[in-house]
């Protein structure tokens, strides 16, 4: 009974990504045609199928000596940036004070080009993690700290009415309310968040790295290695989209009423 | 004022600020003893909840003062003496329907009489007295808006408080669940003894529950007029045929129709 209804689900799953899983064939395929009509360099525009003969070649090595590096320090840096954003959030919600004085400069954060403090911090961090993990912690903040403080204000008076009938403590109200209603929007925030870490990631790698995927794009730039390039290129945003499904998984673990999750 | 329950509101008005401050309520004086069940009827916006809120310590009242059992309105929302059910349900959409149940119990924590799993079997007895034996484990978002007011009314029950101030709880409800609960209800509250103050649109349930109807009149919320209800309690559904009910009915229909006249003629150019 619970079995055919996952198969069910299941098949319902795939049929949902099918129409896209078809536009990306459809568009590969006519990259392909292109390249070969028309005749193109190929050192300029490899067709897919180059671009997978360099994947079926180097993809495992260079997920396991770079990819990994790319997605450590996205990972820490959105553990960072997500958990300085949400506590921040959780002071403005309680010091309007303090929100009124930060937030602005929050935004002037959020504005600052990373691209152009990627290599700030790579003169004074060097070669290291550091700067990276700090890149992707920057590009992950903002989203988190918006919606995390939208989330937690986003309580019924009802519901404050209702605890204030109980005698509720706030510390209560915070916990038995604000943070169960904060949820929807927290993990709406961490899913941008995480797509976005491992641009950072990337990003910082640009500006001096010895390792990791924007390593290997920017060397294979100087020796106009395109196919490498596009390699690097499909296995990053692989591992956003992974990274994005993790999330996203975690959220209907932790979401489970319905009409929780706010992109449904 | 040692009466456990009793409520005394001395001449209570409420004015809101705002552009044009709205006076809702003027000079409200009631007496309530302590065990006795009062409804409140009256047009919408005559300040109806405003009250309710007042009584319950919610709000501050502009002027006037409230007096329960001895206590301010704060000291004893402190002291939980108050159940309160809201016009929507408010529960809380990530609990189940027992633990939305079972919420004043876990917030009420070391203070709570009934707690532990004594308070589940409370929980569930009540969701049955309700009628939603079975539904312990639904979510709120997947039962309908009668079932979510009954399992506020259980919630409000689950704590056994002294007064319970309740504002058009079963006014989303058909017809039937409604005679179903008015009884429930009336059976709870007796045996409970608990004091009710009850806000209803509908002039047959404020006489079929109450001891006493307060009729408010609009701009400002003043009482016009207090009626005594002379059927004992128990009750049974069937005195709302009986001559004396739709008597007073339509007295106090009347009543209400006269102040909505005297509002469309003021209200003319
Ligand atoms: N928080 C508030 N701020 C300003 N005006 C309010 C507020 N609450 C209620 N009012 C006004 O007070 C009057 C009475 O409202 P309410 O008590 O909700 O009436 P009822 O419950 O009888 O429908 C209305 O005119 C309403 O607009
Ligand atoms: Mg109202």
């Amino acid at each position: 009974m619970s079995d055919t209804r996952e198969r069910r689900s299941i098949a319902n799953a795939l049929l949902r990504f099918l129409p896209s899983a078809a536009v990306f064939v459809a568009g590969l395929v006519a990259w392909e045609l292109w390249v070969n009509v028309r005749d193109v360099p190929s050192y300029l525009y490899p067709s897919p199928s180059d671009i997978g003969g360099e994947l079926r070649d180097e993809g495992l090595s260079l997920a396991v000596d770079d990819l990994r590096w790319t997605m450590i320090e996205a990972v820490l840096g959105f553990l960072l940036g997500s958990g300085a954003a949400m506590f921040a959030a959780v002071v403005f919600v309680h010091a309007k004070f303090l929100e009124r004085v930060l937030f602005p400069w929050a935004i002037v954060l959020q504005t600052v080009p990373i691209v152009a403090v990627a290599p700030l911090l790579t003169i004074w961090f060097g070669f290291t993690l550091t700067p990276k993990v700090l890149i992707a912690a920057l590009i992950c903040f903002f989203p988190v700290l918006v919606n995390t403080t939208k989330g937690l204000r986003s309580i019924s008076t009802q519901a404050v009415e209702l605890m204030s009938i109980l005698s509720a403590s706030k510390w209560s109200i915070f916990w038995r309310v604000r943070i169960p209603s904060s949820l929807p929007y927290v993990f709406a925030g961490l899913k941008v968040a995480s797509s976005l870490s491992v641009i950072g990631a990337i990003v910082a790698e640009f500006t001096g790295a010895d390792r990791g995927i924007g390593f290997v794009i920017i060397q294979a730039s100087y020796r106009l290695d395109t196919r490498l390039m596009f390699a690097g290129i499909a296995l990053s945003s692989a591992a956003g989209v992974l990274f994005f499904n993790v999330i996203g998984a975690l959220e209907r673990l932790a979401l489970r009423w319905p009409d929780a999750r706010l992109d449904r | 004022m040692t009466n456990s329950g009793g409520i005394t509101i001395d001449g209570v008005g409420m004015q809101f600020d705002g552009r044009q401050g709205v006076t809702a309520l003027d000079g409200i004086d009631l007496d309530i003893s302590a065990g006795e069940f009062v409804t409140l009827v009256g047009p919408s916006g005559c300040g109806k909840s405003t009250l309710l809120r007042i009584v319950s310590g919610l709000l501050e009242p502009t002027s006037g003062r409230v007096d329960v059992s001895g206590k301010t309105p704060n000291q004893a929302r402190r002291d939980v003496d108050f159940g309160f059910v809201f016009q929507e349900p408010a529960l809380f959409p990530w609990l189940r329907v027992l633990g939305n149940v079972l919420l004043p119990g876990r917030v009420l924590g070391r203070r709570n009489p009934n707690k532990g799993p004594e308070s589940a079997e409370i929980a569930r007895e009540l969701l049955r007295d309700v009628g939603l034996e079975g539904f312990e484990n639904h979510y709120p978002g997947q039962i309908s808006g009668g079932m979510q007011q009954r399992v506020a009314l259980a919630r409000a029950l689950s704590y056994g408080p002294k007064i319970l101030l309740m504002d058009e709880p079963f006014g989303a409800l058909d017809e039937f669940t409604r005679d179903r609960l008015n009884l429930q209800l009336l059976d709870v509250c007796n045996k409970a003894g608990s004091t009710v103050l009850f806000v209803t649109h509908s002039i047959q349930e404020a006489i079929f529950l109450a001891d006493r109807v307060v009729v408010l009149s609009p701009r400002p919320g003043s009482i016009a007029r207090i009626a005594d209800v002379p059927w004992p309690k128990p009750r049974a559904l069937e005195i709302r045929y009986e001559p004396e009910f739709a008597a007073l009915t339509g007295e106090l229909r009347g009543l209400l129709t006269v102040e909505d006249e005297v509002e469309s003629a003021m209200n003319q150019p």
